[in-house]
């Protein structure tokens, strides 16, 4: 983006003198057509307004329904009626102002020190107000006429009384004109641009015609804007006023006509202002009026200028299919056929043009744009009209077919990989079909999720989407460069399988496992005829492939493209490994792609083939388990009353910067949490590769130690939001009345010694609704608030950019970073840097 | 407390960088020397090295491993 500086903008009231000289039209008759159909004129339709009904001419400027523009024309109220907008405004500027000499109340020396700041600091201005303000309010008497100042009230939302007296707007307006420029540059006003006697009006602008159109209906009605009919309103009460002042009707009619004109002036700005009854339709529903065309969600703004709609996009439900590549979107048939690429007709291949535009069935040309940029649907009728006259330049609108680049989205749009380009891929059925490797950038499942599709129009468009925004450029997470797209779950579980090294296949099941890959040779033999797991996972691999690294099962080798040591876990495969970057480095991205999609095949079929299953047998713990969970639970207990006992007896340390009742907490939580993680040791040491939920945990496929040993062993302490131990709750320092007074002992304090699998006590199921409960609290702030900071700093950062000398600018070439991240390394080439400097 | 305001270890050196490498940082990266990042003059570190209003302090900042230079235009 490149902009133009814009100086300033300036924001002021508009004048009646500017209103006389904008309008083109006094409008004096409260109605829109007469009889004859035909505007009136001095009407709210008055054709000097421009012209909405084609074939009529604009009496101002000439032009017709299409060209003219419209032109605003004013209405003269008999009597002024406050701006209800600016009713706090002006309550503002009464308050600061003396009734009878129309000074601001402030005394000479404070207007000479108010005047130089003001021009010292312009720009703490506004921090200057705020308590200016509150010292007027107090102020008893002008300081310079020495009359006592009045007290003004605000009613909402226009009726004023100064020492509950009625100031009528006419009133107002006059205190107001006789402030002084000087006075008025106090409170922050420009006279030059506003003068505040322009807040009351006494000229009304009627926007132009072409604002508010009416509708001609079916039935040959016409349907008045709801801006028109306020108008109306507004010229009708305008109209009795004027009559009834004339005649020398008594004050109280005429003053009831007054309220009723300011009534409608207000509903015709904001028909939602507090104080008011909104102005109703016929039919009930409240008027749109001029604020409520421009406010919220469906205003003007949110919805006409930072929305926009386009064309050549498609929404439908998401399903899996592992069969479909990663880098590819299923199109369902019907969408294909509706969604259509531009096929730019040369010279060099206008046979081919030829040829597409004849035929009669998917994939065809539905619509031609010709070299003047018409556009033209083809027809049975017109096919071999337009198939002759088809020349170079030519643009064929042609359907949707396999390869063709299309961006996919899902919302909310929170990164840069919520939008990414895939091939199409055109398929039977309904919904839109994604590898579920791909699920994770766009936090899709599959439980009902839409998405939406997109066909780049341009060839630069579809060029910046094949090498910019293809999924395999995205494989990278932008966040730190771990991998985004990848093999999860169970596919993780079946690639730890089949490369464990007592993993062997009969020559059955390794054809069958590589042929699902595509792949139609098998590796050496191994013992018996029998075919490694290993040997099966390499064939897989990219050819000549090196890699090592070290994890928590011992060492992972790769040696020219075979898996020689170690398994397949989540460490190795998946978000934080040096694998896929090894591979992209390589051999490219494109064969990355390729080895998530044919592994994740791979893993799916091995996973199916040998089976796995969870069931609570998982979870059940033996005697000799249970026997040591009652020791690391009596020891914790023990040491704890011990460490109370010492506090007590004053004997206990305190930890350095620490109260001592602190260090006695402190030191708590740590031998309780101690006292978890050995009991997760225990368990991962007892249980073996037998149980399916350890053999999970152990390759990162789902779940954690610390998941089963809370369901195995004990829950352990329940923690409040600030980490600490629960203690309220009951009265008398205590949770619950099960519990006595002043004891501080773990099982007191939220410390559940009970599992999931052996059930919780009552006590136990309390503490942990505590927990959970706090937990889910602290979830919801945190999505919504993290969620509108981040949205604030991606908007803020949305046009820098990198430059070719590695600086960060913003597009009025200003200098953001000399050096882009302080090491010119992208997040995504974090992995990629760590991995060529070893 | 040790130390002087403004003379933290966290603080990366601050410097009045004169003009002739000031003009060929800003002719090879074509920018004015309003396109730089400001500092106040009111800023502890300006107010420590005394620069005046459109004078220019680099910076010697360290980030991760690599180290690389900064400067920011003296503004009030």
């Amino acid at each position: 983006m490149q902009a133009e500086a814009i100086e300033y903008i300036r924001f002021g009231v508009i004048s009646p003198d500017s209103i006389k000289k904008v309008s083109v039209a006094k409008l004096t008759v409260p109605d829109t057509y007469n009889e004859d159909g035909y505007p009136i004129d001095g009407g709210l339709l008055d054709q000097r307004l421009g012209v909405i009904d084609p074939g009529l001419v604009c009496k101002t400027c000439g032009a017709r329904a299409k060209t003219c523009p419209g032109h605003f024309g004013h209405i003269e109220l008999v009597r002024p009626v406050v701006h209800s907008e600016f009713a706090k405004t002006i309550y503002m500027i009464l308050q600061a102002t003396c009734l009878e000499c129309h000074r601001i109340l402030m005394d000479d020396e404070r207007i000479e020190e108010m005047r130089k700041s003001l021009a010292e600091e312009s720009e703490s201005e506004e921090a200057q107000h705020g308590p200016q303000q509150k010292r007027i309010r107090n102020v008893k008497k002008c300081p310079h006429c020495e009359a006592p100042t009045a007290k003004i009230k605000l009613s909402s939302p226009t009726y004023f009384t100064a020492d509950e007296r009625r100031m009528k707007p006419d009133e107002i307006r006059d205190i107001l004109a006789k402030i002084s420029s000087d006075d008025l540059r106090l409170i922050n006003i420009d006279p030059t641009i506003t003068r505040p006697e322009w807040m009351v009006l006494s000229y009304l602008l009627a926007p132009p015609s072409s604002v508010r159109p009416s509708i001609t209906l079916e039935s040959g009605e016409r349907s008045e804007d709801d801006l028109t009919h306020k108008l109306v309103d507004i010229m009708r009460i305008n109209q009795r006023l004027d009559q009834n002042i004339n005649a020398g009707a008594p004050q109280i009619i005429i003053d009831d006509l007054w309220e009723l004109l300011q009534y409608h002036v207000t509903a015709y700005f904001n028909n939602e202002t507090s104080g008011i009854p909104p102005a109703r339709h016929r039919s009930g529903r409240a008027l749109k009026t001029l604020a409520q065309r421009l406010k919220g969600k469906e205003g003007r703004f949110r919805y006409n200028l930072s929305g926009k709609r386009v064309n050549y996009s498609a929404r439908t439900v998401i399903s899996v299919d592992p069969y479909i590549n990663i880098d590819e979107v299923g199109v369902p048939q019907e969408i294909a056929e509706k969604l259509t690429v531009p096929f730019y007709v040369t010279t060099w291949n206008l046979e081919y043009a030829k040829d597409l535009l004849s035929r009669t069935s998917y994939p065809m040309v539905l619509n031609i744009i010709s070299r003047d940029g018409k556009r033209k649907r083809i027809i049975d009728t017109n096919k071999d009209e337009v198939l002759k006259g088809v020349v170079a330049g030519d643009i064929l609108e042609k359907q949707l077919v396999d390869g063709d680049m299309v961006l996919f989205n899902r919302q909310p749009s929170l990164h840069r990989i919520s939008i990414m380009a895939h091939k199409a891929k055109v398929l039977p059925g309904k919904t839109f079909r994604i590898n579920y490797c791909t699920t994770a950038p766009y936090n899709a499942d599959f439980d009902g999720d839409e998405m939406n599709l997109h066909v780049p129009q341009t060839l630069e468009a579809q060029a910046e989407a094949r090498y910019l925004m293809l999924v395999p450029y995205q494989i990278f997470s932008p966040r730190d460069g771990s991998a985004i797209i990848t093999n999860s779950e169970d596919g993780i579980t079946g690639m730890y399988n089949l490369t464990k090294e007592t993993t062997y296949l009969t020559n059955a099941e390794a054809s069958y496992l590589l042929g699902i890959c595509g792949i139609y040779e098998l590796p050496k033999q191994g013992k018996a005829g029998m075919y490694s797991g290993r040997d099966v996972f390499s064939m897989i691999l990219p050819k000549g492939l090196g890699y090592e690294q070290q994890t928590a099962h011992g060492p992972f080798r790769i040696k020219n493209g075979r898996l020689a040591e170690g398994l397949i876990t989540k460490e190795t495969y998946g978000r934080d490994n040096g694998l896929f970057v090894k591979i992209a480095m390589d051999y490219g991205y494109e064969e990355l792609k390729d080895f998530i999609y044919i592994s994740s095949k791979l893993a799916d079929a091995y996973v199916t083939l040998c089976g796995t299953t969870v069931g609570v047998k998982e979870y059940s713990i033996d005697k000799k388990l249970e026997d040591e969970r009652s020791i690391i639970i009596t020891e914790t207990f023990s040491k704890v009353s011990k460490l109370i006992d010492d506090y007590r007896n004053k004997k206990l340390e305190p930890l350095i910067g620490y109260t001592l009742k602190e260090s006695l907490e402190r030191i708590i939580i740590s031998e309780l949490n101690a006292a978890r993680s050995h009991a997760g040791d225990v368990l991962a040491r007892h249980e073996d590769e037998t149980n399916s939920a350890v053999e999970m945990a152990k390759s990162g496929s789902r779940g954690s130690i610390l998941n089963l040993e809370q369901m195995s062993m004990f829950l352990g302490q329940q923690a409040t939001l600030s980490g600490g131990r629960i203690k309220r709750g009951y009265y008398s320092n205590r949770l619950l009345p099960h519990i006595a007074p002043n004891n501080i002992g773990p099982a007191a304090r939220g410390f559940i010694v009970t599992s999931y699998y052996s059930g919780l006590s009552p006590v136990d199921l309390f503490m942990h609704a505590v927990g959970s409960r706090g937990s889910e609290v602290y979830k919801a702030l945190l999505t919504g608030r993290s969620g509108y900071l981040y949205r604030r700093l991606s908007n803020a950062l949305q046009d820098y950019y990198v430059r070719d000398d590695k600086s960060v600018r913003d597009v009025n070439n200003n200098i953001i970073q000399t050096v882009y991240g302080g090491d010119t390394i992208s997040p995504i080439y974090t992995q990629f840097a760590k991995l060529s400097k070893e | 407390m040790a130390g002087k305001r403004g003379d933290h270890e966290y603080v990366p050196v601050h410097d009045i960088v004169d003009g002739k490498e000031l003009r060929t940082f800003l002719e090879e990266r074509k920018l004015k020397v309003e396109n730089l990042p400001k500092i106040f003059s009111t800023d502890p570190q300006a107010v420590k090295l005394g620069a005046k209003e459109g004078q220019v302090i680099r910076v010697k900042r360290n980030d991760h491993s690599n180290e690389y230079l900064y400067y920011r235009l003296v503004i009030k």
